[in-house]
Parts: structure tokens; C-alpha cells; sequence
């Protein structure tokens, strides 16, 4: 592994102010040119020699990437901090899924740089983020010269540091689901040290009717080359009564639904099982917490 | 595998800084890392780098009043910010900072490579929350890592200028 003091790497450098500014940029380098959202990842890469770009456009300078507002859901300017995420989520608590993956995200310092649209557009499975974005039914819009369009998170990423997004696309927006009061969420990870890469993280959000799951969405970060949801859990609690029995029944589906592998940070084995304990910890949060118990 | 390279003549770019309250006018390459910036061109060489990949919080410093992590910085990419590095704390008279003069009080240092950094972040912490509790100053400097000084004393040091 590269790591030097410098970066040995040259590159033109851009920061537009409009996005028409950026989507001409892009069509004009696309393949070798990459958007700077924040860096705390695409600097590190820069500086180990894995990307080698002749061009960065630097976005944090629109304004127009920069928001958070709540109509019809909650929709996110690709560049907006996540220190800013963090500090909405925390009034009303309404997306604790998400609010407790930014907690739980990397450092102080890291959260003051990235960005929401930094953090899934590496398409890593690991970003702490995606889980929770994937449990509100995320979709992205992506614009370039062509137009618009919008995807569902989950055909946007790909592979891993894969997505969708082609060399002239830009990330607009993230746009979740309302939560209204009968749903609850809740997001846990598993890391060696509360700054350090996920080895395993779980989201879920749940629809509440009594004993009754009306619907639910569980997802799963470093679990197989993407962040996937875990559509066949949710099959068998949706619609159904709750009780330990089926929690149970649910945990040990994702167990076998997931296709971990062996890294540095954990093995497979590990993975596989800790997925259940972890399901069963975020389902039984959410739940509570769509009855309306204290968040 | 990719490898710098010169692939023409990149142009240099004007960077315009506040620095611990002064101002500088640089001319700097696009791929100049904000630490470097701070340590080479400008000597302020208390800011420390320890791995260059954002995993120990050394190169700390405070952008437009949030810390941020000088070694994954671009320098361009602060042009019209103000910056504070460990060295801005002290007053004009060379008084150190009380966050400065706590750490030497419960001997918070012991090779003190970590220290700037961990000095900005319990800045930062006080600035904002001026009484925090050793739960909130352990979370705030969870990003900093020191590998003999030991926590504890770190956290003593902090929490002793808690108003």
C-alpha cells in the first residue's frame, strides 16, 4: 500500500458554482475526471494510488447540493455535510436510523468534511449510510447534459466502488421516505473501535399496527459486494403478529441471506452470525419504538 | 497501478488564507495537501502528520471554526477560509491557551505527538459546549488516536477547563 506525505498525483482542479457548470465539466472529462464531495475517501484513494483522475471537480461550492427538507419525505442535497444531516435528524428523531448510523460514522473531523453523496457515490459496502437510506426506500436523482433520472438505492449500486452513475452523471439528490408516527427505526453497526470501517452494520425500518407488522425494511451494509436489502426477511415478517418466535425465524433468514466474505476486519463465519444477533437488536428497537416508546 | 505522473504542466493556483488571525496570499499546485501548505510554506509546524489516510486525527486544525483533517484537505479547497492551527491558540505574548495549560498541569503529554490535535478537538468541544461531561469529551475525541500519553489524563485535562 502507497501512502506518502505528498500527493504524487497531478490534476486540474475545478469548483463550479452552478451545476449546468459542472454537467459541461462532466461531459467534457467524464471517464477522467472525479467529483470532490468532501475528499475524506477520494483523497485517501488519491493519495494509494488507486484512482488516477486528470481532472477533480470540487461541488461543495453549489448551493443548490446543499439542503435538507422535509416535503413528501425527506430529500438531501448530494453535498450537504453530514455534521448538518446529523444535526436535523437530531430534533425530532423521526429518521433514527439514520441519525444513529451518522453517530456511530467515523469521526468528528470526518463528519465536518463528507458528504451524504460522498459516502454511497464510492459505491463501497461499507458506507454507513446506505443501510439507512436503503431502510427509507432511498432513490437518487442523477443529472448529466442527457437528463434526468431517478433511481431506486438499490439499482444504484453495482458492484463494489461500483455504481450506477455513468462518467457524466452528478448525484442531485438523496429522497427518502415520510416516517410518520406508527414506524420506527433503528440502525446498529459492529467495528473494532468506535471511529474504524464497519465490519457489519444492520438498518430497519418498521411499520407498526398493533402486534401487527404492517410493513417493514431491513438492510445490510458489508455483508456482500453491495449494501442489500434483506428482501426475504421482510417477507416473513410483513403482514404477519410478532413474537420472539418469528424474530427468531427472521434472524436465522438473514443469516442465510446475506454473502459475507472473509477481510480483514471479520471473517464470513462471523458475519453470518452476528447478522442474525444484529437483526434481531435492530427489529426489536424499531418496533419499540413504532409503538411509541421513548426513542 | 496508477503513478504520479507529469502529464503537462498543471497550473498553479492562487490560494487566499487567514492563518491564526493573518493573512497570506499563496500561489499553490492543485494537489498541495493543506498540511503541507501549513508546515512547509507557511513553518507552522505544529501541526503533526501522523498517517495520512484520516485514521489519527493529528493533522487536526479548525476550518472556518470546524475541525477538519489537514492531510485529507486539499489547500485549494480551502481558498477564503480561516484557519486555526495549535499555534494560533497562544496569545500574542506567547501565553498559552488554558486548554494548552491544562494538558501541562494533569501531564497530558508524554511524547506529545497527538497533543495539537487532540488540543484543537477539545477546543472545539468547549467552544461549543463549554461544560461537557468525559462521556461527550471521550465521543468528541474518539477520532484522535494518542499511543502512550493514555487517555485518561487526555480526558482530565479537558474536562478540567469545563466551566
Amino acid at each position: 500500500m502507497v501512502n506518502t506525505r505528498i500527493l504524487t498525483q497531478e490534476f486540474d482542479y475545478f469548483v463550479p458554482e452552478t451545476i449546468r457548470e459542472t454537467l459541461e465539466l462532466l461531459r467534457q472529462y467524464g471517464s477522467e475526471a472525479k467529483i470532490l464531495a468532501g475528499g475524506t475517501d477520494l483523497i485517501t484513494q488519491l493519495k494509494q494510488e488507486k484512482i488516477s483522475p486528470d481532472y477533480l471537480i470540487n461541488i461543495m461550492k453549489i448551493p443548490e447540493l446543499n439542503h435538507i427538507e422535509e416535503t413528501g419525505g425527506l430529500r438531501i442535497g448530494s453535498a450537504t455535510k453530514l455534521c448538518d444531516i446529523k444535526e436535523y435528524c437530531a430534533k425530532d428523531r423521526k429518521y433514527t436510523a439514520l441519525y444513529e448510523a451518522l453517530c456511530s460514522l467515523g469521526k468528528i473531523q470526518v463528519l465536518n468534511m463528507g458528504t451524504i453523496g460522498g459516502n454511497i457515490c464510492n459505491g463501497s459496502p461499507a458506507a454507513d449510510t446506505a443501510p439507512p437510506l436503503l431502510a427509507f426506500n432511498g432513490r437518487v436523482k442523477l443529472l448529466s447534459e442527457r437528463g434526468e433520472r431517478v433511481l431506486d438505492l438499490t439499482d444504484f449500486f453495482k458492484g463494489v466502488n461500483n455504481t450506477a452513475m455513468a462518467p457524466d452523471e452528478m448525484m442531485i439528490e438523496i429522497h427518502l421516505d415520510p416516517a410518520p408516527d406508527d414506524t420506527g427505526s433503528a440502525f446498529t453497526k459492529i467495528a473494532r473501535v468506535g471511529a474504524d470501517i464497519s465490519k457489519i452494520t444492520c438498518a430497519g425500518v418498521v411499520e407498526r399496527h398493533g402486534d401487527i407488522c404492517a410493513s417493514c425494511r431491513i438492510s445490510l451494509g458489508a455483508v456482500a459486494p453491495v449494501p442489500m436489502r434483506g428482501k426475504e426477511t421482510e417477507k416473513i415478517l410483513q403482514g404477519n403478529r410478532i413474537d420472539t418466535f418469528l424474530v427468531e425465524k427472521a434472524g436465522k433468514k438473514v443469516a442465510e441471506e446475506i454473502n459475507p466474505i472473509d477481510d480483514i476486519r471479520s471473517t464470513a463465519e462471523y458475519r453470518r452470525n452476528i447478522a442474525a444477533t444484529l437483526f434481531k437488536d435492530v427489529f426489536w428497537k424499531a418496533w419499540q419504538r413504532a409503538g411509541g416508546e421513548k426513542r | 497501478m496508477a503513478t504520479g505522473r507529469r502529464r503537462k504542466e498543471v497550473r498553479k493556483q492562487a490560494l487566499n488564507v487567514k492563518v491564526n488571525g493573518e493573512k497570506h496570499e499563496l500561489l499553490i499546485e492543485p494537489n498541495a495537501l493543506l498540511i503541507n501548505v501549513l508546515r512547509d510554506e507557511l513553518a507552522l509546524t505544529g501541526t503533526k502528520y501522523g498517517c495520512g489516510i484520516g485514521q489519527c486525527g493529528g493533522c487536526t486544525v479548525l476550518v472556518n471554526g470546524e475541525p477538519v483533517l489537514g492531510c485529507l484537505t486539499l489547500a485549494v479547497a480551502v481558498d477564503g477560509a480561516d484557519i486555526l492551527t495549535i499555534e494560533g491558540l497562544s496569545k500574542p505574548d506567547r501565553s498559552l491557551d488554558p486548554v494548552q495549560e491544562a494538558f501541562l498541569d494533569h501531564s497530558a503529554i508524554q511524547c506529545g505527538f497527538c497533543t495539537p490535535g487532540m488540543v484543537m478537538m477539545g477546543k472545539d468541544l468547549l467552544n461549543k459546549n463549554p461544560a461537557p461531561s468525559e462521556q461527550e469529551i471521550r465521543e468528541h475525541t474518539r477520532g484522535n488516536i494518542c499511543r502512550c500519553t493514555g487517555y485518561t489524563s487526555i480526558v482530565r485535562a479537558i474536562k478540567s477547563c469545563s466551566k
